[in-house]
Protein backbone atom coordinates (compact mmCIF):
# COMPACT_ATOMS: atom_id res chain seq x y z
CA UNK A 1 0.00 0.00 0.00
CA UNK A 2 2.72 2.43 0.92
CA UNK A 3 4.72 1.45 -2.09
CA UNK A 4 1.69 1.96 -4.32
CA UNK A 5 1.30 5.49 -2.97
CA UNK A 6 4.92 6.17 -3.68
CA UNK A 7 4.66 4.89 -7.24
CA UNK A 8 1.53 6.94 -7.89
CA UNK A 9 3.12 10.13 -6.60
CA UNK A 10 6.16 9.61 -8.82
CA UNK A 11 3.90 8.76 -11.74
CA UNK A 12 1.97 11.99 -11.22
CA UNK A 13 5.13 14.07 -11.20
CA UNK A 14 6.44 12.35 -14.34
CA UNK A 15 3.12 12.73 -16.14
CA UNK A 16 2.90 16.42 -15.27
CA UNK A 17 6.42 17.20 -16.40
CA UNK A 18 5.88 15.23 -19.61
CA UNK A 19 2.68 17.14 -20.34
CA UNK A 20 4.46 20.43 -19.72
CA UNK A 21 7.25 19.30 -22.05
CA UNK A 22 4.81 18.42 -24.84
CA UNK A 23 2.74 21.59 -24.36
CA UNK A 24 5.90 23.67 -24.43
CA UNK A 25 6.76 22.15 -27.78
CA UNK A 26 3.47 23.46 -29.13
CA UNK A 27 3.90 26.99 -27.82
CA UNK A 28 5.34 29.49 -30.26
CA UNK A 29 8.30 30.75 -28.27
CA UNK A 30 9.76 34.08 -29.28
CA UNK A 31 13.02 33.36 -31.00
CA UNK A 32 15.80 34.58 -28.74
CA UNK A 33 18.48 32.10 -29.66
CA UNK A 34 18.49 28.47 -30.82
CA UNK A 35 18.43 26.29 -27.75
CA UNK A 36 16.81 28.88 -25.54
CA UNK A 37 13.37 27.80 -24.42
CA UNK A 38 11.05 28.16 -21.48
CA UNK A 39 11.96 24.92 -19.76
CA UNK A 40 8.50 24.46 -18.30
CA UNK A 41 9.23 20.81 -17.49
CA UNK A 42 11.90 22.10 -15.12
CA UNK A 43 9.08 23.49 -12.99
CA UNK A 44 8.13 19.96 -11.94
CA UNK A 45 11.75 19.16 -11.17
CA UNK A 46 12.01 22.18 -8.88
CA UNK A 47 8.74 21.37 -7.13
CA UNK A 48 9.75 17.72 -6.71
CA UNK A 49 13.10 18.84 -5.33
CA UNK A 50 11.33 20.72 -2.55
CA UNK A 51 8.30 18.46 -2.05
CA UNK A 52 9.94 15.05 -2.06
CA UNK A 53 12.31 14.28 0.81
CA UNK A 54 14.21 11.65 -1.14
CA UNK A 55 16.52 13.10 -3.80
CA UNK A 56 16.71 9.73 -5.52
CA UNK A 57 13.09 10.15 -6.51
CA UNK A 58 13.79 13.52 -8.11
CA UNK A 59 16.54 11.97 -10.24
CA UNK A 60 14.18 9.19 -11.22
CA UNK A 61 11.42 11.61 -12.22
CA UNK A 62 13.82 13.61 -14.36
CA UNK A 63 15.36 10.56 -16.03
CA UNK A 64 12.04 8.90 -16.85
CA UNK A 65 10.70 12.17 -18.17
CA UNK A 66 13.67 12.59 -20.51
CA UNK A 67 13.39 9.02 -21.81
CA UNK A 68 9.66 9.43 -22.41
CA UNK A 69 10.17 12.87 -23.98
CA UNK A 70 12.69 11.32 -26.37
CA UNK A 71 10.06 8.77 -27.33
CA UNK A 72 7.49 11.52 -27.84
CA UNK A 73 9.62 13.43 -30.27
CA UNK A 74 13.28 14.23 -30.60
CA UNK A 75 16.10 12.02 -31.66
CA UNK A 76 19.24 10.77 -30.01
CA UNK A 77 20.78 14.24 -30.22
CA UNK A 78 17.95 15.79 -28.25
CA UNK A 79 18.36 12.99 -25.72
CA UNK A 80 22.06 13.73 -25.31
CA UNK A 81 21.44 17.44 -24.86
CA UNK A 82 18.63 16.81 -22.40
CA UNK A 83 20.61 14.36 -20.27
CA UNK A 84 23.64 16.64 -20.09
CA UNK A 85 21.53 19.68 -19.32
CA UNK A 86 19.51 17.78 -16.72
CA UNK A 87 22.57 16.31 -15.01
CA UNK A 88 24.24 19.72 -14.70
CA UNK A 89 21.05 21.47 -13.71
CA UNK A 90 19.94 18.94 -11.11
CA UNK A 91 23.43 18.61 -9.66
CA UNK A 92 23.74 22.37 -9.21
CA UNK A 93 20.24 22.69 -7.78
CA UNK A 94 20.79 19.90 -5.26
CA UNK A 95 24.05 21.38 -4.02
CA UNK A 96 22.58 24.88 -3.74
CA UNK A 97 19.44 23.64 -2.03
CA UNK A 98 21.52 21.79 0.53
CA UNK A 99 23.44 24.93 1.52
CA UNK A 100 20.11 26.51 2.56
CA UNK A 101 21.40 29.97 1.70
CA UNK A 102 19.26 30.42 -1.38
CA UNK A 103 15.53 30.58 -2.01
CA UNK A 104 13.72 28.60 -4.68
CA UNK A 105 14.26 31.45 -7.14
CA UNK A 106 18.03 31.32 -6.76
CA UNK A 107 18.09 27.54 -6.96
CA UNK A 108 15.93 27.34 -10.05
CA UNK A 109 17.83 30.15 -11.79
CA UNK A 110 21.12 28.38 -11.15
CA UNK A 111 19.45 25.24 -12.50
CA UNK A 112 18.49 27.08 -15.66
CA UNK A 113 21.99 28.46 -16.20
CA UNK A 114 23.66 25.12 -15.51
CA UNK A 115 21.21 23.42 -17.86
CA UNK A 116 22.45 25.67 -20.63
CA UNK A 117 26.06 25.07 -19.58
CA UNK A 118 25.59 21.32 -19.93
CA UNK A 119 23.95 21.72 -23.31
CA UNK A 120 26.66 24.02 -24.59
CA UNK A 121 29.35 21.54 -23.50
CA UNK A 122 27.60 18.68 -25.29
CA UNK A 123 27.01 20.87 -28.33
CA UNK A 124 30.69 21.76 -28.57
CA UNK A 125 31.55 18.05 -28.27
CA UNK A 126 29.01 17.00 -30.90
CA UNK A 127 29.95 19.70 -33.40
CA UNK A 128 33.62 19.46 -32.37
CA UNK A 129 33.92 23.21 -32.19
CA UNK A 130 34.78 24.80 -28.87
CA UNK A 131 33.62 28.20 -30.13
CA UNK A 132 30.02 27.28 -29.32
CA UNK A 133 31.03 28.17 -25.76
CA UNK A 134 30.97 31.81 -26.86
CA UNK A 135 27.24 31.39 -26.96
CA UNK A 136 27.05 30.81 -23.23
CA UNK A 137 26.37 34.41 -22.08
CA UNK A 138 23.25 34.72 -24.25
CA UNK A 139 21.94 31.38 -23.06
CA UNK A 140 22.80 32.23 -19.46
CA UNK A 141 20.74 35.41 -19.65
CA UNK A 142 17.83 33.48 -21.19
CA UNK A 143 18.21 30.80 -18.50
CA UNK A 144 18.13 33.48 -15.81
CA UNK A 145 14.87 34.85 -17.13
CA UNK A 146 13.10 31.52 -17.30
CA UNK A 147 14.72 30.36 -14.06
CA UNK A 148 13.29 33.31 -12.12
CA UNK A 149 9.82 32.73 -13.59
CA UNK A 150 9.97 29.00 -12.83
CA UNK A 151 11.14 29.79 -9.30
CA UNK A 152 8.23 32.18 -8.64
CA UNK A 153 5.76 29.66 -10.08
CA UNK A 154 7.24 26.90 -7.92
CA UNK A 155 6.94 29.05 -4.78
CA UNK A 156 3.24 29.63 -5.35
CA UNK A 157 2.57 26.03 -6.35
CA UNK A 158 4.35 24.70 -3.28
CA UNK A 159 2.46 27.14 -1.06
CA UNK A 160 -0.82 25.61 -2.20
CA UNK A 161 0.54 22.08 -2.35
CA UNK A 162 1.53 22.24 1.30
CA UNK A 163 -2.11 22.85 2.30
CA UNK A 164 -3.23 19.55 0.78
CA UNK A 165 -3.48 16.53 3.08
CA UNK A 166 -1.70 14.49 0.42
CA UNK A 167 1.44 16.59 0.91
CA UNK A 168 1.71 15.60 4.57
CA UNK A 169 1.12 12.01 3.60
CA UNK A 170 3.89 12.28 1.03
CA UNK A 171 6.31 13.32 3.74
CA UNK A 172 5.18 10.61 6.16
CA UNK A 173 5.16 7.84 3.57
CA UNK A 174 8.59 8.79 2.36
CA UNK A 175 9.93 8.76 5.88
CA UNK A 176 8.31 5.37 6.45
CA UNK A 177 10.06 4.01 3.34
CA UNK A 178 13.36 5.37 4.55
CA UNK B 1 8.56 39.93 -3.37
CA UNK B 2 11.00 40.75 -0.62
CA UNK B 3 10.25 37.69 1.46
CA UNK B 4 10.55 35.14 -1.35
CA UNK B 5 13.87 36.27 -2.78
CA UNK B 6 16.97 36.24 -0.63
CA UNK B 7 20.08 38.35 -0.85
CA UNK B 8 22.05 35.21 -1.68
CA UNK B 9 19.91 34.66 -4.76
CA UNK B 10 20.87 37.98 -6.30
CA UNK B 11 24.55 37.40 -5.51
CA UNK B 12 24.33 33.90 -6.97
CA UNK B 13 22.61 34.98 -10.16
CA UNK B 14 25.01 37.85 -10.80
CA UNK B 15 28.00 35.61 -10.07
CA UNK B 16 26.79 32.96 -12.51
CA UNK B 17 26.09 35.53 -15.20
CA UNK B 18 29.57 36.97 -14.82
CA UNK B 19 31.08 33.47 -14.87
CA UNK B 20 29.28 32.73 -18.11
CA UNK B 21 31.55 35.26 -19.79
CA UNK B 22 34.66 33.22 -18.94
CA UNK B 23 34.80 31.41 -22.30
CA UNK B 24 34.46 34.80 -23.98
CA UNK B 25 37.47 36.05 -22.03
CA UNK B 26 39.54 32.96 -22.68
CA UNK B 27 38.92 33.18 -26.41
CA UNK B 28 39.71 36.85 -26.36
CA UNK B 29 43.08 36.20 -24.71
CA UNK B 30 44.15 33.02 -26.49
CA UNK B 31 42.08 32.49 -29.61
CA UNK B 32 42.97 35.79 -31.17
CA UNK B 33 44.98 34.23 -33.98
CA UNK B 34 42.24 32.04 -35.32
CA UNK B 35 39.04 33.91 -34.65
CA UNK B 36 39.95 37.44 -35.62
CA UNK B 37 41.12 38.05 -39.15
CA UNK B 38 44.86 37.92 -39.56
CA UNK B 39 46.42 41.07 -40.85
CA UNK B 40 49.74 41.42 -42.60
CA UNK B 41 51.65 44.27 -44.09
CA UNK B 42 52.70 44.22 -47.72
CA UNK B 43 55.63 46.41 -48.60
CA UNK B 44 55.84 47.25 -52.28
CA UNK B 45 58.65 49.05 -54.00
CA UNK B 46 58.03 50.33 -57.52
CA UNK B 47 54.97 48.09 -57.87
CA UNK B 48 56.78 44.90 -56.88
CA UNK B 49 56.26 43.12 -53.58
CA UNK B 50 59.35 43.71 -51.48
CA UNK B 51 58.31 41.95 -48.29
CA UNK B 52 55.26 40.61 -46.45
CA UNK B 53 55.19 40.88 -42.67
CA UNK B 54 52.51 39.35 -40.43
CA UNK B 55 50.98 41.90 -38.05
CA UNK B 56 48.52 39.80 -36.02
CA UNK B 57 50.09 38.61 -32.83
CA UNK B 58 53.22 40.67 -33.41
CA UNK B 59 54.86 42.09 -30.33
CA UNK B 60 57.74 44.49 -29.98
CA UNK B 61 59.39 46.58 -32.64
CA UNK B 62 60.98 45.40 -35.89
CA UNK B 63 62.69 47.67 -38.37
CA UNK B 64 62.94 47.05 -42.09
CA UNK B 65 65.31 49.41 -43.89
CA UNK B 66 64.56 49.88 -47.57
CA UNK B 67 67.44 51.21 -49.64
CA UNK B 68 66.75 51.66 -53.33
CA UNK B 69 68.25 53.86 -56.00
CA UNK B 70 65.33 56.25 -55.39
CA UNK B 71 66.22 56.79 -51.73
CA UNK B 72 66.03 55.44 -48.19
CA UNK B 73 62.99 54.55 -46.04
CA UNK B 74 62.78 52.91 -42.63
CA UNK B 75 59.65 50.81 -42.20
CA UNK B 76 58.89 50.05 -38.56
CA UNK B 77 56.57 47.27 -37.38
CA UNK B 78 55.42 48.17 -33.91
CA UNK B 79 53.20 45.56 -32.27
CA UNK B 80 50.33 45.16 -34.70
CA UNK B 81 50.80 48.38 -36.62
CA UNK B 82 53.14 49.51 -39.34
CA UNK B 83 54.55 52.87 -40.30
CA UNK B 84 57.51 54.70 -41.78
CA UNK B 85 59.67 56.61 -39.33
CA UNK B 86 62.64 57.71 -41.39
CA UNK B 87 62.95 58.80 -44.98
CA UNK B 88 65.30 60.97 -47.01
CA UNK B 89 62.60 62.16 -49.34
CA UNK B 90 61.94 65.92 -49.47
CA UNK B 91 58.30 66.05 -48.29
CA UNK B 92 58.28 63.42 -45.48
CA UNK B 93 54.56 62.81 -46.01
CA UNK B 94 55.04 59.09 -45.31
CA UNK B 95 56.34 59.83 -41.81
CA UNK B 96 53.49 62.18 -41.05
CA UNK B 97 50.99 59.44 -41.88
CA UNK B 98 52.02 57.66 -38.70
CA UNK B 99 51.25 54.04 -37.91
CA UNK B 100 48.39 52.09 -39.47
CA UNK B 101 46.95 48.71 -38.48
CA UNK B 102 43.52 48.36 -40.09
CA UNK B 103 43.09 46.30 -43.28
CA UNK B 104 43.09 48.56 -46.31
CA UNK B 105 45.13 51.32 -44.70
CA UNK B 106 48.25 52.45 -46.51
CA UNK B 107 51.41 54.42 -45.92
CA UNK B 108 52.89 55.79 -49.11
CA UNK B 109 56.19 57.40 -49.96
CA UNK B 110 55.51 58.66 -53.44
CA UNK B 111 58.97 59.99 -54.38
CA UNK B 112 60.56 56.62 -53.55
CA UNK B 113 57.65 54.55 -54.94
CA UNK B 114 57.34 52.75 -51.60
CA UNK B 115 53.88 51.51 -50.65
CA UNK B 116 53.03 49.84 -47.36
CA UNK B 117 49.57 48.33 -47.29
CA UNK B 118 47.78 46.43 -44.51
CA UNK B 119 45.85 43.44 -45.78
CA UNK B 120 43.77 40.79 -44.06
CA UNK B 121 43.66 37.07 -44.72
CA UNK B 122 41.40 34.29 -43.61
CA UNK B 123 38.30 36.39 -43.29
CA UNK B 124 35.39 36.95 -45.59
CA UNK B 125 34.61 40.36 -44.17
CA UNK B 126 35.21 43.13 -46.62
CA UNK B 127 38.00 45.56 -45.88
CA UNK B 128 35.90 48.43 -47.15
CA UNK B 129 32.21 48.92 -46.57
CA UNK B 130 30.65 50.52 -49.64
CA UNK B 131 28.70 53.65 -48.75
CA UNK B 132 25.56 53.40 -50.83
Amino acid sequence: MKKTFHIIILGLFIAQSLVLYVVEGMLPVPFIAPGAKLGLANLITVIALYALPRKRDVCLILLVRIILATAFGGGINAFLYSVAGAAFSLGAMMVLQKTGKFSIIGVSTAGGIFHNLGQVIVASLVVENIKIMLYLPILAVAGTGTGILIGITAIFTLRHLKRLPIYRRMQEENQAIN
Amino acid sequence: MKHIIKKGDIVLIITLLVLSFIPEGIFYLTGNDASVSRTYAVIQVDGKVYKEVPLSGHHGTDVIPIQTEEGYNLVVIQDESVGITEADCPDKICISEGFVSKPGATVVCLPHKVLVEVKSAGDDEPDVIPAH
